[in-house]
């Protein structure tokens, strides 16, 4: 009998992140990077400081945000580990490692920095 | 009897022999582009919490010419993955029956369901920036 | 229309006593209209070189025996024509991902054990014996197998699927959409026997949705749908064995 793959927390993960980057993903970028730089439909002062600071201490959009960024990480994670593996670089348990050891990382400090921008509102 | 001897071709540059395969590995690399974007709006995030010096740095950063013209490169990787995501995703749901539905709904259904989906959150998502962002 | 024109057909060769590695040989063929690929090999046979060797049966996309690449493309040679190539010419290679055995004839040993490994026959339950009587389905409860059951074993999708081509121990579409057949059938009861195939990493989870296993078969049976379904299955086999009282996990 073949052991069991523990790949569904992995895909679980990554469905999660990969339907959350096509809800809202486009949308975002296009607000964040595009039509508020460029002034289309918001002022000169959109995304200042202060409104950031006080949108982003409210516990829903922080942690929304660090929820966000951490699907999109181990969405990433997955693909990239196995796209490797279609260029040829082995999925060693190493590398397996630093794919899902970024992820882990780097949700783990995302969600640190929305506990101190929810605490210091 | 021994088994006969045959010949194993590789599997080198095997992205060239059909269209499809780059076009599959196209959708698999936006991930690398969303991996970036979550380091950038995570940057954004630290630089909020450090304090209004930083976060004005990373802001002047996004307000930048260039970063129009990477934004761009990015939007098209978020609404490359969406559109593939989005037509893929009937293979993956369990066909859901009802009493109307016996036979659960077509790939076609359940692709423009999603598109619905993804307008409306887009929208609503839109609206909500037009009115808290200003 | 029995207008004859001429092709070239590029085939590749290799005689296992006489050829280190494969080669090309070209031949010229004349064929008309109705003539398939299948049709023209075995013109070459007849007419041009004997010692060509390739698998065919039925010339009706039944038996599932003729598939080859033709251009890159795994198709089933009886029912692909010559006048849609012509007049450039055409390379027929054995299947990819398989081990050559002689021209364009892949060895599918590896397939076999897989397809045995996924237990593709119906499994009724002890206590489920119908006797002498028919076992009735709804209509509904045959739609739910019946494309699945439509596969053929020709092998396409194995040669159209780059994970099987990466990794060889990967169960593939074929096996597996096989698997999904008796799994969705309403008579069987062995799903927990065929789900530890479904659960290894060999299994469905071998796959990443290139989805073109689906794009080539040639009786629709859609194996890139069968395999993600059971990857929600898997999923779900995977936490929910927690909640399972002991010894059943």
């Amino acid at each position: 009998m073949k052991p069991r793959s523990h790949e569904p927390i992995f895909w679980s993960l990554f469905g999660g992140g990969g339907m959350l980057a096509a809800l809202v993903g486009p949308i975002l970028v296009l607000i964040v990077g595009l039509l508020v730089p460029m002034g289309m439909g918001f002022g000169p002062d959109a995304m200042g400081y202060e409104q950031m600071r006080a949108l982003l201490g409210h516990p829903l959009v922080g942690f929304g945000l660090a929820i966000l960024i951490a699907l999109f990480f181990f969405h990433a994670a997955h693909r990239i580990l196995h796209t490797l593996h279609d260029l040829g670089v082995h999925a060693t348990p190493r590398l397996k490692q630093i794919c899902y050891g970024s992820a882990v990382g780097g949700s783990a400090l995302a969600v640190l920095v929305a506990l101190v921008l929810v605490v210091r509102a | 009897m021994n088994p006969p001897r045959t010949y194993t071709r590789g599997m080198q540059r095997w992205w060239l022999r059909r269209p499809s395969y780059q076009f599959y590995l196209l959708r698999e690399g936006t991930s690398v582009v969303i991996a970036l974007y979550g380091v950038f709006l995570l940057m954004g995030m630290a630089a909020l919490a450090v304090g209004p010096g930083a976060f004005e740095a990373w802001r002047a950063v996004l307000f930048s010419p260039l970063s129009w013209l990477l934004h761009l490169v990015v939007l098209a990787a978020f609404t490359f993955h969406a559109w593939t995501w989005f037509k893929v995703l009937p293979l993956t749901v369990p066909p859901f029956k009802t009493r109307r539905f016996p036979r659960g709904f077509s790939d076609a259904t359940l692709n423009r369901m999603a598109l619905w989906a993804w307008g409306v959150v887009s929208l609503v998502i839109l609206v909500a920036a037009l009115r808290g962002l200003q | 229309m029995t207008q004859t024109r001429t092709i070239i057909i590029e085939c590749l060769r290799f005689h296992p006593e006489t050829d280190e590695a494969p080669y090309y040989q070209s031949y010229e063929v004349p064929f008309t209209a109705e003539m398939s690929v299948l049709e023209g090999l075995q013109y070459i046979k007849d007419h041009l070189d004997g010692t060509l060797t390739f698998r065919w049966s039925c010339r009706m996309a039944i038996c599932g025996s003729c598939g080859c690449m033709v251009n890159n493309e795994p198709v089933l040679s009886c029912q692909t024509f010559l006048r849609d190539y012509h007049p450039s010419r055409i390379r027929v290679e054995p299947l990819a991902h398989f081990p050559i055995l002689r021209d364009l004839t892949i060895d599918q040993t590896d397939f076999l054990a897989k397809l045995e490994s996924v237990h593709p026959y119906l499994i009724p339950s002890a206590d489920d014996d119908p006797g002498d009587q028919p076992r009735n389905q709804t209509p509904d409860q045959i739609q739910d197998y019946l494309g699945y059951a439509q596969c053929i074993n020709c092998l396409l999708c194995y040669a159209a699927c780059p994970q099987y081509g990466l990794n060889e121990a990967f169960t593939g579409p074929a096996a597996l959409a096989l698997l999904h057949r008796y799994n969705a059938d309403s008579r069987d009861a062995g799903k927990a026997q065929r789900m530890d195939v479904i659960n290894a990493e060999e299994g469905v989870w071998g796959c990443t949705l290139v989805g073109e296993c689906s794009e080539v078969c040639p009786k629709h049976v859609d194996p890139a749908r069968a395999i993600n379904q059971n990857k929600i299955v898997s999923t779900q086999d995977y936490f929910l064995r927690f909640l399972k009282p002991r010894g059943r996990r």
